[in-house]
């Protein structure tokens, strides 16, 4: 009995190595050159604004160019298989957005026995995990989300008369992305406007920002306006306004620029957000790598624009969507160009 | 895989055997892999490269530890549907006791010990409180992972040191430690079902558990270590998924979960029990792990890539009801 086993078990693997090894014999007739393309490794694909940077890559490439997603913002492992069966292909750039500070950092290492350039765009690489996996980034772009926080503060400062009372609603507590824009928000209005209260919301829940925003009224009725984190929990934010019949009263800002939150600015539900691009960030992106491929030291660090608007330009915002609406510095299109 | 055939007097000419779907039942989850490394060898000359090959053993190594780990209580008629929770459990246990200063070796042990506990837990509802495995670590499931988000705050916590970034990304030879440390798993636990009494009782309790039990099996026993073997793994998973990215999360992991399951499902094992092997899941492991890898090389879209896993394990599930 056991000497049929193995007798069909040594056919089988026989018939396995055959056909693995005619496998492998085809596939080496074929080896593409990809070391003049680009790989992108984003988040998602799931909400727009990953799907606004998808399209900027894509948009910016003058060559094939190959995007490639996690499944979902969760899915940090599935991200790093992804990058390393990219690594594998021999491409001459590669563009990251990693899901956090370190779960690329593994397949980082692989690309920077490669030598080749990598380019880290909107969420950062944690640079002490990079240092001790011996992964180096050639350049970083991104929104600086406490510029972006600065320009709000300084338009409500504007608006509002000195001493106004004005409520900070941010997103999940201790993420750095909302940490930076309230913080941004704090150090301009200093001195210029009051602060009554600050609260957190998990998960950027719109619903949630809208119970809280109703509460914030209801305690301060002299509230004269709101900087919320995002344009999605903004629009909460300015129901729980319109619903207390406030809209006079209490102004609502917001920072995203998505396209539901440009048309709130234009009927007047917000007063303001101020856009960050990411169609832009990955159209940098892609510029970078070129700028790279053509012999270039890179910046290390470059902003990605922002833009602040305002019901007198949010009709140009929305025609020019998803693309800034106005000038921005370029440090990467100026290398090109040289 | 050799230990899941049920051998009959077969002596017949190779092509009658290739008409007999029995054969390919047996052999689904190799056949399985064999033809997605020739589609994918073919359609993408990278898929084949020692590169590749490497990236793709390293990422399967998590799923493996947890598909020997859920191997070990399906063989005794069980399911752990909290396998994947108690990893991420582990994983923020290990991050918060590195987060306060502890030795690292020190923050994995405790990690895997905490994993082992859950599993301890799962263990004694099903044996002594004579609750449905399902039931019991569907609770499991939920309640590790609100454990996890408890003590994290919902927060990952980085975990940057240089042992586990050595653990990530050293190796031995051609193989990296992720491999090794797989690899070691799936020798003991194939020693373990096969070459000790512990595995014929385990096969035994699943097989026949009044059976088992007039023999003089303590079958309540058997069921409460397979949990443990089963906590205990989620915890080396644990490690790995630390060290792979970096950072201890309370995110739940279903995919682990779900793959871990369908990776035992392909390897041919009985969702009845008695019947077990630790080759096919590893095997099983490596087809999920390569059809993910390939449609990524392919640059399919990721929406394809639930929707083929989903496919193929229905269709090897489909090719099980053959087996002799």
């Amino acid at each position: 009995m056991a000497s049929a086993r193995s007798w069909r078990a040594r056919r089988f693997r026989r018939g396995v190595a055959g056909l693995a090894l005619a496998a492998v014999a085809v596939a080496a007739c074929a080896p593409p050159d990809r070391s003049a393309e680009v790989a992108a490794i984003i988040k998602g694909l799931d909400n727009p604004f990953f799907q606004a940077m998808g399209q900027g890559i894509e948009d910016g490439a003058t060559g094939p160019v190959t995007v490639q997603a996690a499944q979902s913002t969760a899915d940090t492992t599935g991200q790093a298989d992804k990058l390393s069966a990219v690594a594998v292909q021999g491409f001459g750039c590669y563009i990251i957005n990693p899901i956090s500070g370190t779960n690329l950092v593994q397949s980082l290492s692989l690309i920077a026995k490669q030598g080749k350039p990598v380019i880290n765009i909107d969420s950062p690489v944690n640079a002490e995990a990079a240092r001790l996996a011996g992964a180096t980034l050639a350049s970083y772009v991104g929104t600086d989300n406490t510029h972006a926080g600065q320009v709000a503060g300084d338009f409500l400062a504007g608006r509002l008369p000195a001493g106004a009372k004005v409520a900070l609603i941010g997103g999940t507590a201790g993420d750095v992305t909302s940490r930076a824009r309230l913080d941004g928000f704090r150090a301009a209005v200093d001195g210029k406007l009051t602060v009554s209260q600050t609260v957190d919301v998990n998960e950027w829940s719109r619903s949630e920002a809208l119970t809280r925003a109703e509460e914030i009224m209801r305690a301060n009725p002299d509230l004269a306006g709101f900087f919320v984190a995002n344009d999605d929990m903004g629009l909460g934010v300015s129901r729980a306004v319109q619903n207390a019949g406030k809209s006079d009263q209490v102004r609502v800002v917001s920072v995203d620029g998505v396209e539901d939150g440009l048309r709130a600015v234009k009927s007047g539900q917000l007063a303001a957000t101020v856009a960050q691009y990411p169609y832009t960030i990955g159209e940098m992106g892609v510029e970078a790598c070129r700028a790279a491929a053509a012999g270039h030291t890179l910046p290390a660090t470059v902003n990605a624009p922002v833009a602040l608007v305002t019901q007198d330009n949010a009709a140009d915002a929305l025609s020019a969507f998803p693309k800034p609406f106005e000038q921005y510095d370029d440090p990467y299109r100026q290398l090109l160009q040289q | 895989m050799a230990e899941a055939v049920a051998v009959g007097a077969d002596r017949e000419s190779l092509g009658g055997r290739l008409r007999d779907i029995g054969f390919w039942a047996d052999w689904a989850a190799v056949i399985g892999l064999v033809a997605l490394v020739i589609v994918f060898g073919l359609a993408s000359p990278s898929f084949l490269t020692l590169g590749n090959i490497q990236a793709m053993l390293v990422s399967a190594a998590i799923l493996i530890v947890l598909a020997v780990g859920q191997t070990f209580v399906i063989a005794t008629s069980g399911i752990d549907l909290s396998i994947a929770s108690i990893m991420t459990f582990g994983a923020v246990v290990l991050g918060l006791l590195y987060a306060a200063g502890w030795p690292i070796l020190l923050a994995c042990l405790v990690g895997v010990v905490a994993a082992g506990l859950a599993g301890v837990i799962n263990g004694t509802l099903v044996a002594k409180g004579r609750i449905p495995d399902f039931v019991v670590t569907l609770g499991m499931f939920s309640a590790a992972s609100g454990a996890a988000l408890i003590l994290s705050d919902g927060k990952p916590t980085q975990v940057v040191d240089g042992f586990l970034l050595a653990l990530a990304s050293g190796s031995v030879g051609p193989f990296g430690y992720f491999i090794v440390v797989a690899a070691v798993v799936v020798v003991v636990a194939h020693v373990a079902l096969f070459h000790t009494r512990f595995g014929v009782h385990v096969l035994a309790t699943g097989g026949n558990a009044e059976g088992a039990r007039a023999m003089g099996i303590r079958t309540g026993r058997v069921r409460l270590a397979v949990y443990l073997i089963s906590g205990v793994l989620a915890g080396v998973g644990a490690i790995l998924l630390v060290s792979r990215v970096g950072a201890a999360e309370p995110a739940i992991n279903t995919t682990y979960l779900l793959n871990a399951i369908a990776a035992v499902v392909l390897g041919g094992v009985s969702l009845q029990g008695g019947r077990g092997n630790i080759l096919g899941p590893v095997v099983g492991a490596l087809l999920l792990t390569a059809l993910t890898n390939g449609l990524t090389l392919l640059g399919i879209s990721q929406y394809y890539q639930p929707l083929a896993v989903g496919v193929v394990v229905v269709m090897a599930a489909l090719l099980m009801r053959y087996q002799r």
